[in-house]
């Protein structure tokens, strides 16, 4: 049913998009609750920062990626000497693009979850004799899980629909950076392949759509345990 | 609900951008779609035809793929100029250009190249050890399948017989200038770009130049589009072959195949 | 024992309070919405920091700006019943009531789940989830939560505020229980007298950030000078008295107060407990000579301490008078009564009383508030 590219699109984008997510959501809820429970200075300069790839080219942010992570980069070399690790042309470099890319999303809808977390409940939960790490894992996590499942399924999302970072930094290299983007781009850029290319576009659609279904009924449901309501 | 809302909007944001985009050139300009690698070399003829006859012009770069697309689908543009026949040939199969204004204007070649600071020496002929030369590094080129700078590429080792060899170790960057930072930052230990990219970037050397028989030959050609009526588009199009251009293209490293008309062929 | 002396600025309003708390079980802090009983609170609980001072329970620091002790909420081991009852909502009844008890002391625990469990009648609920649970429901369990962290003091901001009457009458039920069943000191803190009355015997008065007054309930209460703190709730005396046997014949019990002998409708409680009686104004008439040929069985002669100033009713025709009958008593007359009858303070009369309410049993067995007719 599916061609041998097609396959390996597919398998290489949904590798990179979780590996993305995964690892990026420590960061995305550190830096959320930096953002929404502490003031420091600096402060609105980080949430800039942060948001810098919902506004620069995409392409640009690949390039500061070959600046900074590339062999060559002030991180990469650092990271190639002490440990031998590249990032360049391989697949783990791509989620790192997409997750940078995704990073926004997930730290705003992390972000507007723990706003909304009752202090209350919090400071209960203190009285009780949870210090201030208990109370994170018991009270605070639970509570804004809908949030993190909502940051981490838009920036899954946009981690599957991710290209120019990803193409700049990591180049598209069959079999360990041909995501469904890259190949989509590909076949556009030669006259003929219009085929292939709805083909590619019928296969994306459907696999964002059940995924986001999936996620969304996921979503309820765990709001639903929460609250005891389907309503946010 | 907020994430079927979040979407809807960014879909209405990209519909929006979508159908706005060919609105942007506007209609009483000059306006030129050029294929990216001629960037350099014509921004510096546009200036100079306008301190000349004061008259503005506005260029726009991108793929030739991209261009070609839009002025299939209506683009308000006066001339095109591509980097390879392929895509001028789509539109003159759809009578998108006027047949009689096309021309091969500029030539090109594809060159090998490292960082400027790489010791590697090559000299490209037949099953020459390109494979070993990356000593485990990626080869840097355009897209091998869409992108000209890349089937040009891969034409080329093809017919060298190298190409089985290294396929598994090229990294296919979006264009032709992705490829040259990625050589020129050093990521890639070589890579395939054209000579003009090559010429741009002081911290890339050429190791060699590809004979030109070992593939396609490198074409840019360029035609009025079937739509042009602007007064200025056929006095802009001889410029570009007046000898006045000739002398920035071949600074930029082109091959100028158009014969200039006072030298009175055609 | 609980000694506070804290300062604390919040924007224009400024607490300054220092109290400690009495030798009994329950100490109220009582005050009108904003005077910042809510705040001197927290600041016990450790949740807001004071600028300066010093809290201290039974000799352990919990805080001291002098010499920069400041135990965090979750080591000063107070327990703490929220208005708004705050249960986890992500976890079942069961589990928030384990909350506490799971990070107590292991040698300190000496509430057990099942004890709360059937004090606070919550057996069917321990499954639930917290908001399947009515607002009654939820306070209950919030009270057990609380209580299973085995808190030193277990402080109560107004927990009764978001209930309705019926619901406010089952919760103070369940206190009184707590109290009887568990020897844990509470800090209890309103704005409505009845719940004062009913739970506690040390009373601290908060005004405006302030202590206007420490001591026990009886006494503040029969403070005339206390009056516009006091108020809102329906004048009368509270009187601490002990069972001093019984007119079998007539079904009577008699209780003994340092004015002599109440006599009230039979008592099922034993020769020696101690009851609180609140005697309210209007109850109370007022007559020069001891009556005869009268139905009323309790009368006292006592001496007019002082007149209320203002006029308790809306068209100023009453009045109440404080009298020392051996105890502080409340009698509302008219203000055409203190005319033709010339009182006035040092003046002897009789003070008739009609009928007593028994607010509780202080060490008793019956939670409910019961009227004796006499």
């Amino acid at each position: 049913m599916l061609t041998p590219l097609e396959i390996e699109a597919l398998s290489t984008s949904l590798r990179v998009a979780g590996l993305s997510t995964i690892a990026s959501l420590p960061f995305g809820i550190a830096i959320a609750w930096l953002l929404a429970r502490t003031s420091f200075p600096g402060r609105g300069l980080l949430n800039g920062f942060i948001h810098l790839p919902l506004v620069l080219p995409p392409v640009v942010v690949g390039y500061v990626l070959l600046l900074l992570l590339g062999r060559r980069g002030l991180v990469g070399s650092w990271l190639y000497d002490a440990f031998g690790v590249t990032l360049v042309f391989t697949w783990q470099g791509a989620a790192i693009a997409s997750a940078v890319m995704a990073f926004p999303l997930m730290v705003q809808a992390i972000r507007l979850s723990l706003e909304s977390v009752d202090h209350g409940l919090e400071a209960a939960a203190r009285t009780l004799g949870a210090g201030p790490v208990g109370v994170f894992a018991t009270v605070t996590l639970p509570l804004i899980a809908p949030g993190i499942l909502t940051g981490s399924i838009l920036a899954w999302a946009r981690s599957l629909g991710e290209f120019g970072a990803t193409i700049t930094f990591v180049s598209n290299i069959p079999g360990e950076t041909r995501t469904l983007s890259n190949a989509f781009f590909a076949l556009s850029q030669a006259p003929g392949n219009e085929e292939a290319i709805v083909r590619l576009l019928v296969i994306s659609i459907v696999i964002a759509l059940v995924a986001l279904l999936a996620a969304e009924i996921l979503a309820r449901r765990v709001r639903r345990r929460i609250r005891g309501t389907s309503r946010a | 609900m907020n994430l079927v809302r979040t979407f809807r909007s960014l879909a209405l944001v990209a519909l929006v951008t979508l159908l706005a985009a060919p609105v942007q050139a506007m209609a009483a300009d000059l306006v030129v779609f050029a294929a990216a690698s001629l960037k350099n070399a014509l921004d510096d003829i546009a200036a100079q035809w306008q301190r000349e006859t004061g008259k503005t012009v506005r260029i726009s770069y991108t793929a030739s793929s991209a261009l070609a697309r839009q002025i299939e689908i209506g683009a308000p543009t006066q001339l095109f100029i591509s980097a390879d026949l392929e895509w001028m040939d789509y539109l003159a199969q759809r009578d998108l250009v006027k047949p009689d204004t096309r021309a091969n204007l500029l030539g090109n070649r594809i060159v090998l190249i490292a960082p400027k600071e790489s010791n590697i020496a090559l000299s490209i002929a037949p099953g020459f050890p390109l494979a070993s030369a990356l000593a485990g590094g990626r080869l840097a080129m355009a897209n091998t399948d869409a992108v000209p700078a890349g089937t040009y590429g891969k034409a080329a080792l093809r017919k060298l017989g190298v190409w089985d060899q290294v396929e598994a170790r090229v990294a296919q960057a979006e264009n032709v200038r992705a490829a040259l930072v990625l050589v020129s930052r050093a990521e890639a230990p070589l890579g395939i770009v054209y000579q003009t990219d090559a010429a741009a970037d002081a911290n890339v050397r050429i190791i060699d130049t590809f004979p030109e028989d070992t593939h396609p030959p490198i074409v840019y050609p360029v035609a009025l589009t079937a739509a042009a009526s602007h007064p200025d588009a056929a006095s802009f199009l001889a410029y570009l072959r007046s000898l006045a251009a000739r002398s920035i293209f071949e600074k930029r490293g082109f091959t100028v195949l158009s014969p200039s008309p006072r030298r009175g062929t055609s | 024992m609980l000694e506070v002396d804290v300062a604390r600025r919040l924007g224009a309003f400024r607490i300054e309070a220092r109290f400690a708390t009495g030798p009994s079980i329950v100490t109220a802090l009582f005050g009108r919405s904003g005077a910042g009983k809510s705040s001197i609170v927290n600041m016990l609980a450790g949740l807001l920091r004071p600028d300066r001072g010093r809290i201290a329970v039974d000799g352990t620091v919990l805080f001291d700006s002098t010499s920069g002790v400041d135990l965090r909420p979750e080591r000063r081991r107070l327990g703490y019943v929220f208005q708004d009852a705050r249960l986890f909502p992500h976890m079942m009844v069961r589990t928030n009531l384990e909350y506490g008890l799971r990070r107590a002391p292991r040698g300190e625990r000496r509430v057990s789940l099942d004890q709360v469990v059937s004090v606070l009648g919550i057996e069917p609920l321990l499954q639930r989830r917290t908001h399947e649970l009515s607002g009654g429901e939820r306070q209950r369990v919030a009270i057990g939560r609380a209580l299973l962290a085995n808190p030193r003091i277990l402080l109560m901001d107004e927990p009764l505020a978001q209930l309705d009457a019926p619901r406010r009458h089952e919760i103070l039920t369940f206190i009184e229980r707590l109290r009887e069943s568990f020897s844990v000191p509470i800090v209890y803190v309103s704005h409505a007298m009845e719940e004062v009355i009913r739970l506690a015997d040390w009373l601290v008065l908060v005004s405006d950030g302030r202590v206007a007054a420490t001591g026990p309930v009886e006494e503040l209460l029969s403070r005339l000078d206390l009056r516009p703190l006091t108020g809102r709730y329906e004048a009368g005396a509270v009187l601490t008295a002990k069972v001093a046997g019984g007119d079998e014949a007539f079904g009577l019990t008699n209780l003994a107060f340092p004015g002599g002998v109440l006599r009230v409708a039979k008592l099922d409680l034993p020769k020696g407990s101690e009851v609180r009686l609140r005697i309210r104004a209007r109850d109370v008439s007022l007559a020069l000579s001891r009556p005869e040929d009268l139905s009323i069985l309790n009368v006292f002669k006592g001496i007019v301490k002082e007149l209320g100033e203002d006029a308790t009713d809306e068209d100023g025709s009453q009045i109440d008078v404080l009298l020392d009958v051996g105890a502080p008593l409340w009698a509302r007359i008219t203000r055409r009564s203190v005319h033709d009858l010339g009182i006035a303070p040092g003046r002897e009369v009789f003070a008739l009383i009609k009928s007593v309410a028994l607010d509780r049993h202080a060490l008793g067995l019956r939670p409910a508030t019961d009227r004796v007719g006499t």
